[in-house]
């Protein structure tokens, strides 16, 4: 081996980047980006999970109980206890109201104190009959297990502190003076990680696939003088683009069947919902991408330039639309960017569908933004092959 | 100095008025004024820059003049429903290398409205042209760049349009196979197809029924290469460009 040859080679690689302005400015930003994003957003805590409180409890007032002289108002001290960073929570007057609530969506968690609750708890630790012991209901949609067990967690802990607070009672021998009942509205309570991920990863999949391919065929279209032959042809600017949607809708459907057989006969995930409608989102994000892609293609002038385009997609997707953690978990000031990412609509919408049942009735507005975001995209995809030409 | 061959009789194909080209300061076609009628072979020659390509892309509706109108057929420009009627080869070869032979010559027949037993028909007729026949199954990307021209040439020509633009059709092919595409651009002609080429090569133009002559995106002449050569008293039409160059220069 000859260094000298060896150096011309190196050499002529380098020497291309001082041509090629922007793939070094690539180089250079996207790793420092890539620490600064993952650190912002990857691993923190679950935080602002929307709950329902309900109290019913009327407590013990002062002077009623020799036990409890001064009174006791056991709901108000666990949820005085809760972490007001990790729930966000709204008080509710109505168990039922607040139970609908859960079921829309619109809330993870319903806690409910009942009426005696406190009294119970004064029964259990005079009478040390652990069936009377106070129930806290809990209603959970457990279509999200790393939501479901940071609620479950932070009630937990807010009972152990409060019966902490309470030691003057001696109820250390009693096994359970409060006991938490779970009631799941959807998920079962045995929803996995990889039940709750596998939506995610057939959007992500499509999302990928579908932008990647269609940059790298439009950039080619360009390069080989194609679509310069195209366009002087009859057909219309709408019809390529729409006619190359369609392709790539074909390919996204076959794709996401494969995922879901691999996925149910692998892993066994569940599926509760309508496979058919979720399809439908798929192809929805499908077009939407396609779009995306047709549009980003304008900006790259070969394969190289175009695969630039990967972190400028990817790393957005991955942190900001819920597909690895929830939105929840990201800081709040970064939670208002995950609107602007339809694949966090694709996602929504999956996950509903498959974990949850939904129906058309309550994704449809993951079902519009994402029509929209189609529309837009390819219309304006049309818009700057006409420019174009 | 021109030397327009004109005629009422003659059917118009290609009717050019004042058509101007400008990018940014650069004018790249200065008020071109050209008619072309039907059966001609009008071979636009020029050297590298001189704006044949951009006159064929305007004519095909890739660019949009700056100035003038452009009628075609009778129709003016830009107008998608006449594109049937039109061929268009460009300087590259602009197929699809990932596709079969037969796939691509499907695929352009059938963007332009193609029904499938007239391309079945002509596609074979095509391969036969083109000389093809035993490659029609085999991925372009395998074919020779000779191979990748001829069937190029034959996407441009399958929908039997009326009028036919090739841009460059023969840089970069070798002289046996530039004879072979002379050939078929004649026989075109025969079938009563008009065909604008644009070339560089001063050497092809006496195959072309008329020649324009273009020096920075000016028509500096028009005609049938003989009157030229005759007018101008130069025995080929690069001395024909050469003397009015300097000319214009001058």
């Amino acid at each position: 081996m000859k260094l000298r040859r060896t150096l011309a080679f190196s050499r002529r690689a380098l020497l291309q980047f001082r041509h090629d302005r922007r793939t070094f400015a690539f180089i250079l930003v996207m790793p420092l980006l890539m620490i600064l994003i993952f650190g912002y957003t990857f691993g923190g805590d679950v935080k602002d999970i929307a709950i329902e409180v309900v109290v019913n409890d009327t407590g013990i007032p002062a002077g009623i109980s020799p036990v409890l002289p001064n009174g006791l108002f056991l709901a108000q001290k666990i949820t005085d206890h809760f972490n007001t960073d990790t729930f966000f929570i709204h008080t509710n007057t109505n168990s039922v109201n607040a139970q609908h609530i859960v079921h829309e969506g619109k809330a993870w968690s319903a806690i409910i104190f009942p009426a005696n609750f406190t009294e119970n708890f004064l029964t259990t630790i005079t009478t040390q009959d652990m069936s009377l012991s106070p129930k806290i209901e809990i209603y959970i949609d457990g279509s999200n297990p790393t939501i479901a067990a940071t609620v479950i967690k932070e009630i937990t802990q807010s009972v152990q502190l409060t019966l902490k607070g309470l030691e003057s009672l001696n109820i250390s021998q009693i096994e359970t003076p409060i006991s938490i009942e779970q009631v799941y509205t959807y998920g079962g309570g045995d929803t996995r990680f990889i039940d709750y991920f596998a939506p995610g990863v057939i959007c992500f999949a499509i999302m990928m696939v579908t932008t990647m391919i269609t940059i790298i065929l439009f950039v080619n279209e360009r390069r080989n003088g194609t679509l310069q032959r195209l366009l002087a042809s009859p057909a219309s600017e709408s019809e390529i683009v729409v006619g190359y949607a369609l392709a790539f809708a074909v390919i996204g459907v076959i794709q996401s069947i494969v995922v879901l057989i691999a996925a149910i006969l692998l892993f066994d995930i569940s599926i509760v919902g309508n496979i058919f409608l979720a399809l439908i989102v798929i192809l929805l994000l499908a077009f939407g991408h396609q779009g995306l892609g047709i549009l980003l293609s304008a900006g790259a002038k070969n394969e190289l330039q175009a695969i630039q385009f990967v972190p400028l997609i990817l790393f957005p997707s991955i942190l900001l639309a819920g597909l690895f953690w929830p939105i929840e978990s990201i800081p709040s000031y970064l939670q208002p960017l995950s609107y602007i990412i339809p694949l966090r609509y694709g996602i929504d919408a999956e996950r509903s569908i498959m974990l949850r049942g939904w129906g058309i009735g309550e994704i449809w507005i993951d079902i519009v933004v994402l029509v929209l975001f189609a529309l837009l995209t390819l219309s304006a995809s049309v818009l700057l092959l006409k420019r174009k030409n | 100095m021109t030397f327009a061959q004109t005629s009422d009789t003659l059917t118009k194909i290609v009717e050019i008025q004042h058509l101007t080209k400008r990018f940014g300061k650069f004018t790249a076609v200065d008020t071109l004024d050209l008619t072309i009628n039907k059966g001609e072979i009008y071979g636009l020659l020029g050297p590298n820059g001189s704006g044949k390509t951009t006159i064929i892309k305007m004519l095909c509706g890739l660019l949009r003049p700056n100035a003038g109108t452009i009628k075609i057929l009778g129709q003016s420009f830009p107008c998608k429903s006449i594109m049937n009627q039109v061929g268009y080869m460009p300087q590259d070869t602009a197929i699809y290398l990932d596709n079969t032979v037969h796939e691509n010559l499907l695929f352009f027949g059938g963007i332009y409205g193609m029904t499938k037993e007239n391309l079945e028909k002509k596609e074979q007729e095509m391969l036969e042209f083109v000389n093809l026949q035993n490659w029609r199954d085999s991925l372009v990307s395998t074919l020779s760049g000779g191979m990748r021209h001829r069937l190029s040439l034959a996407c441009a020509l399958i929908h039997e349009p009326n009028l036919v633009f090739l841009d460059e059709p023969t840089i970069g092919v070798d002289p046996e196979l530039r004879a072979t595409f002379w050939g078929y651009f004649e026989s075109l002609v025969k079938k009563g197809i008009t065909v604008i080429i644009t070339t560089h090569y001063m050497d092809e133009a006496d195959h072309c029924s008329r020649v324009g002559l273009l020096r920075q995106g000016c028509l500096i002449a028009d005609g049938r290469p003989c009157v030229l050569k005759k007018n101008a008293g130069v025995g080929s039409l690069e001395d024909v460009f050469l003397l009015l160059a300097g000319r214009k220069k001058s």
